[in-house]
């Protein structure tokens, strides 16, 4: 919850996060019906379970002040959202059904009121596949093309540890799957990338040469053609893999890199460093 | 030919999960309780990990070193607990295979609705950025043969490690079972670890209904059904439920699905017997099991064990059981408090020696 902050919202972050958190389902809706249920139909046992928890929890957890007392401890801005975890809705809601469903003594009555309680569910929610189910395309759980890139790159490169810069996607799951690919871009770069763009300060920024190859290739900024390749001499990136699409191909081509090898929807690119760079593990042995 | 590899890892798993739990549940006389000692046991496997691990890491040791010392103790407590526990799990396992018999069409519901949960979290494809970091992480240690030195998102040598995932050790486990299997960290992560969590977030959903619904078979099936329905529904990018579908590899996702579920089954426990000294000794095994899994449970748990057991204590009016509870809550607020220090630049562990 990146776009949320207790010191801004002061007590009305609780609520902010709370309706993040639920989104368009309402289940807290139904704990709270559970809740009342157990109150007017449970037994004394029952009550004793879920009742001074629940109140607990809006005294420590639901309480508006509870972050902004937490705040002067801990940074709870983005994670502040899972102290909701420990609510027992996925036990409370599921148990108040079955004890919904064990109300009637007949069964035609009991089929009716179980097809009410999966409706009520249904409808109460999101599905977990509402935007549709992907399935892996193989047991690595990695798009194929993302395997061949990493096939190509290690057949042209010289070194063990050739060092690359990949589109977002494939920069995050690269390394999963392969290792010995080594990432010019980290990911709390990658993520400003998607979201902001480059000043001209940060452009000529010679502390951060990553910073020009994002401003280039992913938010299409102007940077010099110099300035791109002493960005990738600086960073030892010697390969750069865009997917065909991108408008940025033919710059690549006219700041002087060439094409080893491309995939169904990518190309595989070159620079030539001026001063070839071999990564090598750190040898520790003298420390032991 | 990786299906009967991703099988065999989830067995191997519960073998030694039942073999920790077994030493730690069965009380001398009374009949195991296969269930609980599995998951007793998984966090009592991420326990003591947590202390053989947290050495090879600081002094920058390599990773094979760790698994040279870690597989030995995991085989030598496996082989006692065969020795020990042998009867004592064919009694279980008859005991099990006569309710399956009792009940056939009731396990079978049991089966179809964990299965599915395991299909689903298996074979289903999902970006999630921090397995950048989780998963890359067990590669990296694997390929580089050190514990967490290298950046897993970059590959790059870092000079101090990083605290928010110091103390956390469990992917570390997933790392060290890789190197001694040669597995990609994907298929440990994604699938082996992925599948065990899913069944063992279940097995505590069944021991839960068990304890709601006693001696009711039907319902306790029910509960798990809805429970299931609910997890399928309750989806937005923050619930656990989303955690426990797309990001079971996760230690968040660990803690935010097994080991609340597991805290609350202790709590009802507490509630229909008396608390013994076993009963706390589980309970902070738990708390501490899970600050080894993921450094979200150093305040979530805590947080739990409060909101659960602090009016229990009141209004049962055992206030001695005051200390127990604070011992339990102890590791996962000194962890959140080590972070606050490292944050505040109070300390920072080099990965280099520093005289």
């Amino acid at each position: 919850m990146t776009a949320l902050n207790v010191t801004e919202q002061g007590l009305h972050y609780l609520m902010l996060c709370l309706e993040l958190y639920m989104g368009s389902t309402a289940f807290l809706l139904l704990y709270l019906f559970a809740l009342a249920f157990l109150c007017v139909k449970g037994s004394r046992k029952e009550r004793r379970i879920f009742l001074p928890v629940s109140i607990f929890l809006l005294l420590m957890v639901y309480n508006p002040v509870a972050p902004v007392l937490l705040m002067r401890f801990f940074d709870v801005n983005s994670e502040y959202y899972r102290f909701f975890w420990i609510t027992p809705v996925v036990i409370l809601v599921p148990y108040a059904a079955v004890r919904v469903f064990g109300l009637p003594k007949e069964a035609g009555k009991k089929a009716v009121v179980l097809a009410m309680l999966v409706l009520l569910f249904i409808l109460s929610g999101n599905f977990l596949y509402e935007g549709g189910y992907k399935r892996a395309e193989n047991v690595y759980k990695m798009p194929p093309e993302l395997m061949e890139v990493s096939a190509l790159i290690h057949a042209d490169a010289d070194e063990e540890y050739p060092k690359a810069f990949l589109e977002y996607e494939y920069n995050m799951q690269m390394r999963q799957y392969d290792p010995k690919i080594l990432l010019t871009i980290d990911r709390e770069e990658y993520l400003y990338a998607t979201s902001m763009n480059y000043t001209e300060e940060m452009i000529h920024d010679s502390e951060h040469p990553q910073y020009r190859i994002l401003a280039a290739l992913i938010k299409y900024q102007g940077v010099e053609t110099d300035e791109f390749l002493s960005a990738l001499e600086q960073t030892h990136t010697e390969y750069v893999v865009l997917s065909k699409a991108n408008p940025m191909i033919a710059f690549l081509k006219e700041a002087g890199l060439h094409e080893v090898a491309q995939t169904a929807e990518r190309s595989i690119y070159k620079y030539d460093l001026k001063e070839p760079y071999v990564f090598e593990l750190v040898d520790y042995t003298p420390v032991y | 030919m990786q299906i009967p590899v991703i099988v065999l890892g989830v067995i191997v798993n519960f073998i030694i999960y039942l073999s920790f739990g077994s030493f730690l549940t069965r009380k001398k006389g009374e009949q195991l309780q296969p269930l609980f000692a599995v998951i007793i046991g998984f966090f009592a496997y991420y326990s003591l990990f947590f202390f053989v691990c947290i050495p090879f890491m600081k002094l920058y040791r390599p990773l094979s070193y760790l698994t040279r010392v870690w597989v030995p103790v995991v085989a030598l407590i496996v082989i006692l607990a065969a020795v020990f526990h042998a009867k004592s799990w064919f009694d279980a396992a008859k005991r099990i295979f006569g309710k399956v018999r009792e009940h056939p069409v009731l396990f079978l519901l049991l089966v179809v609705i964990v299965s599915l949960q395991i299909f689903i979290v298996t074979t289903s494809y999902n970006f999630t950025l921090d397995a950048s970091y989780y998963v890359a992480g067990v590669a990296t240690n694997v390929e580089t043969n050190m514990i967490n030195v290298y950046d897993p998102f970059t590959g790059a040598w870092q000079d101090h490690f990083e605290m928010r995932y110091f103390f956390a050790t469990y992917p570390v486990s997933d790392a060290v079972v890789c190197q001694l299997t040669g597995i990609p960290a994907l298929i440990q992560t994604k699938s082996i670890m992925a599948a065990t969590v899913i069944i063992q977030t279940n097995l505590v959903y069944f021991l839960i209904a068990k304890l709601l619904f006693e001696g009711k078979g039907r319902e306790q099936v029910l509960m798990l059904g809805f429970m299931f329905l609910m997890n399928l529904m309750f989806i937005t990018i923050y619930t656990p439920s989303l955690f426990l579908f797309t990001r079971t590899y996760e230690g968040k996702a660990i803690v935010g699905n097994l080991s609340v579920m597991t805290v609350f089954y202790l709590f009802l426990l507490a509630v229909k017997e008396k608390k013994s000294r076993l009963y706390w000794l589980l309970l902070f095994l738990v708390c501490f099991g899970s600050t080894t899994v993921s450094s979200t449970a150093n305040m979530l748990i805590p947080a739990e064990v409060s909101v659960l057991y602090l009016p229990h204590i009141v209004m049962t009016k055992r206030y001695r059981d005051l200390i127990p509870y604070a011992v339990c809550i102890l590791p996962g607020i000194l962890l959140a408090l080590a972070f606050v220090a490292y944050v505040k630049g109070y300390f920072v562990f080099y990965t280099y020696p520093v005289w």
